[in-house]
């Protein structure tokens, strides 16, 4: 039996492993589709909807996450229609009102060809993609941090809000916190802030080759800023 | 214990002798014991029932049933009488006498019991001439009036089972599916999803442990359906429930069913029990070689538990929360094993499908939904209630004719359809038959079949925010679109109507609200947006006016309106002067008085008390 199954993404056969996300066989193909939840090797979410593409069933395009999406035998995906692009921004525009203080956000913003931001700004300090809770969960196995309370009452937290005595204290949460750089000019005074997006944030690189933004050609279809011409 | 029964023909045998059991000659008296009676003290009325017969020694002459919801409860306690269904209602206790005494004695009607038609002031006496329920077609709820929902006998005596039997007796897995496919049966709790197709694909789903699962859970605020029929009629639902077990190949049944539901529990739990006793459920069910139990869980209580993933992870005892459904349940559900889950009402149409065909299933209803589909009508309007009606019955039969129109009068203007996540149609679209697909295509859903009526005194744009905030208190949280894309067009509509709208906000809401249907992970998302970008099609004119002229047309907006005093009518009484909580009218004795919009808390107290009529909203 073969491990390899072969889908269409924007037009070109893709050949990728069974089992895998069209994600991971976009990424590896050379084809970026923007992700902020994802994380290689740990478990999917499906939690920040960046990552959206059509998936054409019965000629119908119907939007998903690629993240979460197992690629199949004769799949057709398309990843930077116009549609696709608008909703991708118009999140990416929600998550930078939310919290202007990342530089991750303002990076993905600025990627996704967010111009203007419509909404008065918050000061959130958490965006809730639950990087930290999956990589303590799947890779450390600690469990020590996890999504208490529901909606907008959500929040990271402790058990019992007290870090219990198996918190591994590796700081993987830390390491990979959406929120853990601000822009290069610090916190932003509240009322003041604005989109900035001058420059890339370190939380994307050194996950895999193909993730690491290094200016490269892959975001052309999605319209990505960051793409050397 | 009861007999157990061990074969179809048996099962026959025992169906027939339980209905000439019941068909002995005395006059049968029906108490609804449904939710709505239960609030005005229907058993109060049984009980009363109960006591005078055996004081009375009417035993030989009448016998009692107190039965599930019929749907009238705007009028309960209902009693019906006789075979012919004489129709009393807001029956009291001390009415009893009256009522047993024209019974006992076969004499007509109690006069000053039965149902006033407003629209002809004359009293109607049968229950069938009811304007409320002439133009319904009752299937599910006419089997609720028959049964005693804690006697499976009863139940029995109705032909219940005898569909098990028929299947048992050798109708093939496949086979079943295939009149379930043809009936055209979609499921009724939400999304509308061909249950044929649903149960073929988790037959054909790989594994041998395999689930059904019946969702209770019914969140849906001012929806009881699904109530209405587990608590009347649990029999239906765990019938439907083993003959989804043999068509599919599951060996287990949940039913979770929602926290606020005590009693809907209880009659499930007596009910599955009875059917142990019966042979119903078990191993070897009517000697067939089919093993199937259920069990029943009590709902978590959150709204989002009704969505089918998160439903399924809170079975197994996590927090509720919607997975992607980039992999069916269907072949990865219940713990990773193929499920199939169905509503209420889907599970407790199977039986009748399988008895009465597929034919007659799929001759009732529109081109593409079949059957019925039961409604809860609130609101503004005279009749409120439960009501089933055949897909295709139009909005305006429903608000007219079972509905008996506004109240007081008034102009009904909207009706909000398909529960908190549903969207507003107007008026002049009450030609709109109920139908899945049409509705949609408006705007619009049957949704689980929640339908209530807005009439001229709604704003809605208010009607918009109240779901809004409903959606935004319900939601996981989980993703991005809904958690923070409904938080902040809540935000946008909560500025329109308190005077901070701009005109760009318009465009603004469609453009978000497309992107949160679109985008969201899961159906609470993916609806959310429905009941603003609804309004914002159908009423756009009043989104105008508060965002153009700063001006609420309801009155309704609080942001929006002022109270002032009309100088030529005031005499200065200093009514409303004394009256207003908030000092906010100022005026000396005999002196025109006037109102401080500033301090104004528009809570309308002084519109009542001044004698003149001199206060008015503008
Ligand atoms: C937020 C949300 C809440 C839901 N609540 C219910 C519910 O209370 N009861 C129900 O039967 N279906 C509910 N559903 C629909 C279920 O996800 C699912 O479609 C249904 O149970 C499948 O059964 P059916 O095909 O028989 O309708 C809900 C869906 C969503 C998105
Ligand atoms: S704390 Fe950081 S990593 Fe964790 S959910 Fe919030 S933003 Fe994401
Ligand atoms: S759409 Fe809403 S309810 Fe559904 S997963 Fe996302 S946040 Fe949770
Ligand atoms: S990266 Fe796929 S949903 Fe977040």
């Amino acid at each position: 039996m073969s491990q390899y199954i072969t889908l269409n993404i924007d037009g070109s056969d893709v050949s990728t492993p069974k089992g895998s996300s069209v994600m991971e066989a976009a990424l590896r193909y050379g084809i970026c589709i923007p992700h902020l939840c994802y994380l290689p090797t740990i478990s999917e979410s499906g939690a920040c909807r960046i990552c959206i593409v059509e998936n054409i069933v019965d000629g119908k395009p119907v939007i998903t996450s690629s993240c979460t999406l197992v690629a199949k035998e004769g799949m057709v995906i398309r990843t930077n229609t116009e549609k696709i692009r608008r909703l991708r921004r118009n999140i990416a525009e929600l998550l930078v009102a939310q919290a202007p203080n990342s530089r991750a956000l303002q990076d993905i913003a600025v990627k996704c060809g967010v111009k203007e931001v419509r909404y008065p700004f918050r000061h959130d300090d958490c965006v809730l993609c639950g990087r930290c809770v999956r990589v303590c969960e799947d890779l450390y196995q600690a469990r020590a941090i996890g999504f208490i309370g529901r909606g907008s009452q959500r929040y990271v937290g402790f058990p019992f809000d007290v870090r219990p005595d198996f918190c591994k204290r590796c700081w993987a949460c830390v390491d990979l916190c959406l929120m853990k750089e601000t822009p290069c000019d610090g916190p932003m005074e509240i009322g003041k802030e604005y989109l900035c997006g001058k420059c890339e944030s370190t939380i994307f690189a050194g996950q895999y080759d193909a993730g690491d933004c290094i200016r490269c050609d892959m975001g052309k279809g999605f319209g990505c800023t960051r793409h050397k011409f | 214990m009861h007999r157990r029964i061990t074969s179809p023909e048996n099962l026959e045998a025992v169906s027939r002798g339980l209905a000439a059991e019941r068909d002995d000659g005395r006059v049968l008296m029906t108490v609804c014991g449904g939710p709505g009676c239960q609030a005005s003290r229907c058993h109060d009325v049984a009980s009363e029932i109960r006591k005078q017969v055996k004081d009375r020694e009417l035993e030989k002459k009448i016998r009692l049933r107190v039965t599930g919801c019929h749907g009238f409860c705007e009028q309960g306690p209902i009693v019906l009488v006789g075979p012919e269904k004489i129709f009393y209602c807001r029956v009291k206790q001390e009415d009893v006498r009256e009522i047993l005494d024209h019974a006992a004695n076969g004499g007509g009607a109690v006069e000053r019991l039965l149902y006033t038609d407003p629209d002809t002031g004359r009293t109607v006496i049968h229950e069938a001439d009811v304007p409320f329920y002439r133009a319904q077609t009752p299937d599910l709820l006419l089997q609720n009036r028959q049964v005693d929902p804690l006697s499976i006998e009863d139940y029995l005596a109705i032909g219940g089972y005898s569909a098990l039997g028929k299947i048992l007796a050798g109708m093939e897995p496949e086979k079943v599916i295939q009149e379930v496919t043809d009936s055209g049966l979609r499921g009724l709790g939400g999304a509308g999803f061909p249950t044929g197709r649903k149960w073929a694909a988790c037959r054909a789903a790989y594994g041998e442990e395999k689930y059904v699962v019946c969702n209770a859970d019914e969140g849906d605020p001012g929806a009881f359906m699904d109530r209405g029929i587990l608590e009347g009629n649990p029999h239906a639902v765990i019938e439907g429930m083993i003959i989804g077990a043999w068509a599919i190949g599951a060996q287990e049944g949940y039913i979770y069913v929602r926290n606020e539901y005590p009693i809907a529990v209880e009659h499930a739990r007596i009910a599955v029990g009875q059917a142990r006793d019966y042979g119903f459920l078990g191993a070897n069910i009517l000697g067939s070689g089919l093993d199937f139990d259920i069990s029943i869980t009590r709902g978590a209580g959150a709204f989002v538990c009704g969505e089918s993933t998160a439903l399924m992870v809170s079975l197994e005892g996590k927090v509720g929360e919607p997975r992607p459904k980039d992999v069916e349940p269907v072949e990865r559900g219940l713990w990773n094993k193929p499920t199939t889950v169905n509503n209420v009402e889907t599970w407790a149409n199977i039986p009748s499908i399988i008895r009465k065909g597929a034919g007659w299933f799929a001759g009732i209803g529109t081109e593409k939904s079949k059957g019925t589909k039961i409604l809860a009508l609130t609101g503004q309007v005279r009749n409120t209630g439960l009501v089933e009606v055949a897909f295709g019955t139009t909005i305006r039969t429903i608000v007219e004719d079972i509905g008996g129109g506004g109240l007081d009068g008034k102009k009904i203007k909207a009706v909000q359809t398909g529960g908190p996540s549903g969207g507003c149609l107007p008026e002049s679209m009450f030609d709109l038959p109920v139908d899945f697909d049409l509705l949609q295509e408006k705007g619009s859903m049957v949704g689980s079949g929640g339908l209530v009526v807005l009439d001229e005194d709604a704003c809605m744009v208010d009607v918009a925010k109240y779901f809004l905030k409903f959606l935004q208190d319900e939601s996981c949280g989980k993703c991005v679109p809904c958690r923070i894309g409904v938080s902040r067009l809540l935000e946008i509509v909560t500025d329109i109507t308190e005077g901070r709208g701009k005109p760009e906000y318009l465009d603004l809401l469609e453009d978000l609200g497309e992107t949160v249907a679109q985008t969201s992970l899961c159906g609470l998302g993916k609806t959310a947006p429905n009941p603003v970008l609804s309004t914002l099609k159908y009423f756009r004119d009043e989104y105008e006016a508060h965002i153009n002229e700063k001006r609420c047309p309801a009155h309704i907006c609080k942001a929006l309106i002022r109270y002032v005093i009309d100088p030529d009518k005031c005499n200065g009484c200093m009514a409303c002067l004394s009256a207003c909580p908030s000092g906010a009218i100022h005026g000396e004795k005999k002196q025109v008085h006037t109102i401080d919009t500033g301090m104004c808390d528009k809570c309308g107290i002084c519109v009542t008390v001044c004698g003149r009529g001199a206060i008015s909203v503008q």
